[in-house]
């Protein structure tokens, strides 16, 4: 405010919700989206105006990432085209003032403690039910011990309470280990290299980045920076096998250096990948596989596909408080809405870029997402009409009409890797018949899906019909069409999932495309209307096309 | 200087001959200063004289002095009557003379004078007698200077004696007469060599009690036989008895201990209201202005939600806590801040209630002219609607003096001072630099310096909330930006204000270019200049405020920002056409099915909307949005539903013409639905009756299809049951009772008829009351109830009264006997304890 401002022309819109829309034609928005990005976090990236989200934990976030109140308040008004209501701006100083009057830190005698610079926050805090358990004895008026256990609690705690405590009790080093990355013939990518960068900068917290767009290669990057022994948590087997395989080419680990610990196999090494799944199996009562934590003094714990993580694991998480953690996403929608616990427990955002940016720069294949609208015969529509409540989605989203469509759009793609992926298996294997094309799900052992995974992958097959199993981690490089008959209801993180399965970059360059097809006038269509709406948000617009169009097109 | 020249007129000897001394344009400066003078007009100056000494009018010119005019009144309240000016100044400036006081007190000496409250000339100055008694000090009233009496007052029930012991002890030659002895105390008291000297003897703790006393309160207790350190000071006089076990340190004494001060600390300058900070007068004009628009915004949205039935209308008037709750909602704000924008508009006589029988609230005719207006002018009609409203919304949620809640729009909300204190406060902000903006706090005081009285100290005294108030909703309507005075805020209150042109210079630490204080704005604004610095405030905000779009930016995730505010007509069909999801500097506009299809509703077509979207989008319009558009709009008015009476269907569709082509056919309103079915507005029974007179046979159909047998079908009402007999009197009794009631009946008649057979223990004498042991009677009772027979019994009821009766038992159970009563015939229920005796009926 005290700096020149130019209200006229300015990229930037506050409005009154602390949403900001950013112009994204305008020839300042890149460096407004500069000063905007270290405080509010993008919530959509439509084609013309981008929406930011000013929260009071990306305020303190960007506190704890260094920035000041001034700076907010400088970046909006600097780029504000209509003057901030000074209401707006009054909060914004007030929220992050919030920041930093508790301190989590190490006392030499003590161990953790919790100090204050503002004595009456202590009380007030001290007085509240859920942090009473959290702490021990009062060293004196403006200290308190915390018991180590609790550091991941009673900083989710305080964040609730609307005090977030600054942690300053640093983190473990752990068992050290030598990582490097062997960049031969292929270097991290610029977006890699700077994920890499703010996650070790600031120690611990999530990367967001599209699927396709290699976050592999920035877990093994952040690994080869910290040098220490690494677990990594992946969402099932195949996703573990793949990050062995991605390790062992692109870092100096050999395959006896990285253990599996699933389901099948139990092995604790330098570098170990576990699946969620074995995590939180419960025999009687207890979790025998917790005390993999505790097996080895890891340097580092990631998370792959942290939008996804289990409850119980949350639970755990809240105890490794001492060791970096990084996330990795493509999301962070979560349909369960407890985005916050993923930041409070595992860390901020620590980087992320929208989608068409990274398109932009060659690293994701451009897609051509379709919705394909197909009419129910009158039958179909009767019996659809009548279904119970419960069915009218099985029902609608199998209906035979979908089938034609998909034969009709594999025929036109004829030659092309083309995944089909749904949900009902019913549905599946009669497509799979249809099409004849081999089909992969639940009960499809390791073995096979691996072996058609590399079929798949050396062009021996050019369909491949998947459940919702392959829907994370698997890697199908080759893929360049992908045509979704039906899905969870409308989990819109499922959809941009399955988006990424097309989105890795193609050989030849050439465009990938989404199919996605729905029945009209059903709640298929509200569903998909749903799933949609995050990577519209993306900027991946959907053409929407009638089924008798594409049918007469054939 | 304020004295006034006195040389050439003999001094006045009254108030009503000062006044008459004065020349008109001091008699009109003070007729404006206290305009109740002249409501009635005065006869003469005489009248005026005594008016302007009544209690009342004092009282009201005593509170409207700043803080220094009255510590000159109350210094003059404790000088000699008359004082000298010097004297005056003694009291004020201390025997430091202190300068600023020194400078302030021409001034403020000037100030009463022309308010009629000190007359007379520099070496007479005589306060108002009724100011005075208000300010001098007595027991019962202790004066804010904290001084008490003075030796004369304080002695003047004492003895000669004691007088003389005091003059004594403290050095000074006696003499017989009281007065002279005095005064003699008085003289040394107010010397302030000789004093020092005194107390320079004085013990330390003697010391230490005048110096509780000196700054007030000046009482203090002793006991009958006091300490040393009191009785050296009740020796000297320097401690005077004002009653038994009290004592007063004089006001002469406190004087030299204060170096001759009235006042602990003289405040002969308002406090200053400095720019706590200086914004650049862009960033607050800006800044104003966008509040501005956020104003006009809020206050048309909150109309536009009343649009359709806004709330009732409480009965004591008002709106209720619940719906206050649910428009601060719908216009995401606080409580407090929905309750300035309902009042706001209810000032600007955008807002009324109805008057209907069930009376709401709604918009005004007035607010549809106003919505009319260009953005500035709307802002200007609010701004200057705000000024000079006496209602405070915020007073809002609290209570009045009969403890009811004070409600938005309802009684009780209006305070006459809040115009002149919301005038005071802008006039202060206006004469800061150009963007500073001052501290409220610093506000807040000068205020309670302007009207110490009025304001009382306290926090919450209405003054000061008035002002904070006025700081707050100066904020929310934009007239201040980031808390300093805008420009178009300045020309409201009728400053000249040139509108800016010239850019700042601006570049990296730039200094603030150096403003010259801009000039004052005047005390009072006639209507008509009111009008015109609202116009010139509207010119200056004009320019500040967005210019309305003609076009929105659509996205393919269906929704389309308005990056900025629309034109009206572009508005509203955007506003049905999609539902907004955020508000602020932009809209965000988001398309649904729904809002699609009330877009349709409203009678567009999808052409229409295709046409509306490409002409007002500066992008192509989106696959997705025109595909939306399209999909909506071939299912709209798919079903179609409509009201008919009675239907007509028949599978001759020939017949079916030939009704409708028969000119008689009119009345009944028909319409063929489909080849088969026609559709009537007539009731089925004129239907039919219209079709046969016509020459047809039609038949009736239940709703389940059947053909109705036509036959007159008698009326029935819903199942009921009988209604149940209403009995007169008491149920008839069973045969049980009936048999023991005749029976008593004759042994009654018996009773009355025959001698009693006499008992073997004791003859009864005529009325006495059998005696029978309890065993004895309960065994005759049981015995009477087998056999049927009446008894004659002794019965004591619950007061003490003894009665005899005849009785004939029914049953005999729980410590109760059930009898038909012959003697009050009727069955009655006794308790056995209470039954003194029986007796058989004598035998016939």
């Amino acid at each position: 405010m005290r700096k020149g401002c130019a209200y006229v022309n300015g990229p930037l819109i506050v409005q009154s919700d602390k949403t900001l829309l950013l112009e994204v034609d305008h020839e300042r928005a890149d460096d407004c989206r500069r000063a905007i990005a270290p405080f509010a976090e993008l919530e959509r990236a439509p084609e013309h105006i981008h929406t930011y989200r000013v929260t009071p934990l990306g305020l303190w976030n960007a506190r704890a990432a260094g920035h000041d109140a001034e700076q907010v308040v400088d970046a909006l008004v600097e780029h504000s085209r209509y003057p901030v209501p000074h209401a707006l701006l009054v909060d914004i100083a007030e929220t992050m003032d919030r920041y930093g009057r508790l301190t989590l830190s190490k006392h030499p005698a003590h161990g953790l403690v919790l100090t204050t610079t503002d004595r009456p926050v202590l009380e007030e805090i001290l007085r509240s039910k859920r942090i009473a358990p959290l702490v021990g004895a009062r060293i004196d008026p403006d200290t308190v011990v915390v018991h180590p256990s609790e550091r991941g609690q009673i900083k989710q705690t305080l964040l609730k309470l609307g005090w977030p405590a600054e942690d300053l009790a640093g983190y473990v080093d752990g068992e050290a280990h030598p990582i490097e990355l062997a960049e031969d013939g292929w270097a991290l990518r610029p977006y890699q290299k700077q994920a890499v960068e703010n996650f070790w900068h600031g120690g611990s917290g999530v990367v967001v980045l599209p699927c396709g767009a290699g976050k592999t290669l920035v877990g093994a990057g952040s690994m080869a920076q910290a040098k220490s022994t690494t677990l990594i948590l992946v969402t099932n087997t195949v996703s573990a096998r793949q990050w062995k395989h991605e390790l062992v080419r692109r870092t100096s680990l050999t395959e006896d250096e990285i253990g599996e610990y699933s389901g099948t196999r139990k092995e604790i090494r330098p570098v170990t990948i576990a699946t969620y799944q074995v995590l939180t199996t419960k025999r009687k009562g207890v979790y025998p596989h917790l005390e993999l934590f505790d097996s080895r003094d890891w340097g580092l714990i990631v998370y792959d596909e942290v939008h996804l993580l289990p409850a119980p694991v949350f639970k755990f998480t809240a105890d490794l408080q001492a060791r970096r953690r990084l996330g990795l996403t493509a999301t962070l929608v979560r349909e369960d809405g407890r985005e916050s616990d993923v930041f409070s427990l595992i860390g901020p955002k620590r980087f992320d870029a929208p989608w068409k940016e990274i398109e932009a720069q060659g690293y994701i294949a451009p897609a051509d997402c379709v919705e394909v609208r197909v009419n129910l015969t009158d039958s179909e529509r009767l019996a659809y009409a009548t279904a119970e409540a419960e069915e009218k989605y099985r029902y609608c989203a199998t209906t035979d009409t979908k089938r034609k469509v998909t034969e009709a759009i594999v025929r036109r793609f004829a030659g092309q890797q083309i995944l089909v992926i749904g949900q009902y298996i019913d549905q599946l294997d009669e497509l799979g018949e249809h099409l004849n094309a081999p089909v992969i799900k639940g009960e499809t052992s390791n073995t096979q899906r691996e072996k058609l995974f590399d079929a798949f992958r050396e062009g021996e097959i050019s369909v491949l019909v998947v459940s919702k199993v392959a829907n994370f981690s698997i890697d199908l490089p080759e893929a360049t069409v992908a045509i979704q008959v039906s899905g969870t209801f409308g989990s819109r993180q499922e959809e941009a999932q399955r988006l990424g399965r097309v989105l890795r970059p193609k050989a030849d360059g050439h465009q990938a495309h989404f199919y996605s097809v729905v029945a009209r006038d059903t709640i298929d269509q509200d569903f998909a209307a749903h799933r949609q709406r995050f990577l519209a948000e993306q900027g991946y617009a959907y053409r929407i096309m009638d089924a008798d169009e594409l049918l007469a097109e054939s | 200087m304020g004295q006034m020249s006195t040389e050439d007129l003999p001094a006045p000897r009254s108030l009503a001959e000062a006044l008459r001394a004065r020349d008109d344009a001091s008699l009109a400066a003070l007729l404006r200063r206290r305009p109740d003078l002249i409501t009635p007009v005065p006869t003469d100056l005489t009248q005026l004289a005594t008016r302007a000494g009544t209690r009342a009018s004092v009282v009201r010119a005593l509170e409207r002095l700043d803080r220094f005019a009255l510590q000159t009144a109350e210094a003059l309240a404790v000088a000699g009557d008359p004082a000298s000016y010097d004297e005056l100044l003694g009291l004020m400036a201390g025997d430091a003379a202190d300068e600023a006081v020194v400078a302030a007190l021409p001034a403020a000496v000037a100030a009463l004078r022309e308010q009629a409250l000190v007359w007379g000339a520099d070496d007479r100055l005589r306060l108002v007698r009724t100011a005075r008694e208000l300010l001098a000090p007595s027991p019962q009233h202790p004066s804010p200077t904290g001084l008490g009496p003075s030796v004369q007052e304080a002695t003047a029930g004492m003895s000669p004696g004691r007088i003389q012991e005091i003059v004594s002890a403290a050095g000074l030659p006696s003499t017989h007469d009281s007065v002279s002895a005095v005064a003699a105390l008085t003289a040394l008291f107010t010397d302030r060599k000789k004093m020092k000297r005194l107390l320079g003897q004085a013990p330390a703790d003697s010391l230490d009690v005048l110096d509780r006393l000196v700054w007030g309160p000046p009482y203090g207790q002793v006991t009958p036989d006091p300490a040393p350190r009191l009785r050296w000071l009740l020796d000297r006089g320097l401690l005077l008895p004002t009653a038994p076990g009290t004592v007063v340190l004089p006001r002469e004494v406190a004087l030299h201990l204060r170096a001759g001060r009235a006042h602990r600390t003289p405040e002969p300058v308002p406090p200053a209201v400095e720019p706590a900070v200086v914004h650049r007068p862009q960033v607050v004009d800006g800044t104003a202005a966008g509040q501005a628009y956020t104003a006009l915004a809020t206050v048309e949205e909150l109309l536009k939600e009343w649009d359709e039935g806004g709330p009732a209308v409480l009965r004591a008037g008002g709106l209720s806590v619940r719906d206050l709750k649910r428009t601060a909602v719908a216009l995401d704000v606080s409580e407090p801040v929905a309750a300035f924008w309902v009042e706001l508009a209810y000032a600007a006589g955008l807002l009324a209630s109805d008057g209907e029988a069930d009376e709401r609230y709604a918009a005004t005719p007035a607010y549809d002219e106003w919505r009319e207006r260009p953005a500035a002018e709307r802002w200007a009609r609010l701004a200057e609607a705000w000024l000079v409203a006496t209602r405070t919304s915020g007073l809002v949620g609290g209570r009045d003096a009969k403890e009811r809640t004070l409600s938005t729009l309802g009684p009780g909300l209006d305070r006459s001072a809040a115009p002149e204190v919301r005038h005071r406060v802008l006039t202060l902000l206006a004469a800061l630099p150009e963007g500073g903006a001052p501290d409220a706090e610093a506000v807040l005081a000068r205020l309670r310096w302007e009207r110490p009285l009025r304001g009382a100290q306290s926090e919450d005294d209405l003054r000061t909330r008035l002002a904070r108030w006025t700081l707050t909703e100066a904020e929310l309507l934009g007239v201040t930006g980031r808390g300093a005075l805008s420009a178009h805020g300045r020309a409201l209150l009728g400053v000249a204000v040139a509108r800016r042109t010239a850019e700042e210079p601006k570049g990296p630490g730039d200094k603030l270019p150096v403003h010259h204080r801009p000039s004052a704005p005047p005390e009072h604004l006639s209507p008509p200049e009111q009008a015109v610095a609202t116009a010139a405030a509207a010119r200056l905000l004009t320019p500040l405020l967005p210019e309305p779009l003609d076009h929105v930016l659509l996205q393919a995730d269906l929704t389309a920002v308005a990056p900025g505010p629309l034109h009206r007509p572009l508005a509203d069909m955007l506003g049905v056409l999609a539902d907004v999801e955020s508000k602020g500097g932009a809209t965000v506009y988001r398309f649904t099915p729904a809002s699609v299809r009330r877009a349709l509703d409203a009678g567009r077509s999808a052409s229409d909307l295709h046409a509306f979207l490409a002409a007002h989008s500066r992008t192509p319009v989106p696959q997705p949005l025109a595909y939306l558009i399209d999909d909506v709009a071939r299912r709209h008015g798919h079903l179609r539903v409509g009201a008919a009476s009675a239907y007509v269907r028949c599978d001759d569709e020939t017949l079916l013409n030939e009704i409708l082509a028969d000119k008689r056919a009119a009345a009944l309103r028909l319409r063929r639905l489909a080849p088969t079915v026609v559709a009537a507005q007539a009731d089925p029974a004129t239907l039919l009756d219209g079709l046969r007179a016509m020459g047809f046979a039609p038949a009736a159909e239940s709703a389940e299809g059947d053909v109705l047998i036509s036959r007159a079908h008698a009326h029935r009402t819903p199942p009921r049951t009988a209604p149940e007999p209403v009995p007169e009197g008491p149920p008839v009794p069973d045969a049980t009772l009936l048999a023991a009631a005749i029976r008593a009946i004759r042994a009654g008649d018996l009773a009355s008829t025959t001698p009693r057979k006499p008992t073997d223990a004791t003859q009864l004498a005529p009325g006495e009351l059998p005696r029978t042991s309890s065993a004895e009677t309960l065994a005759t009772m049981q015995a009477a109830v087998l056999t049927g027979e009446a008894l004659w019994i002794g019965y004591v009821n619950a007061e003490g009264t003894a009665s005899q009766r005849v009785i004939a038992p029914v049953r005999v159970e729980g410590g109760f006997v059930t009898a038909y009563d012959h003697t009050a015939d009727e069955v009655r229920t006794y308790p056995l304890h209470r039954i003194t005796g029986v007796a058989e009926l004598a035998d016939d």
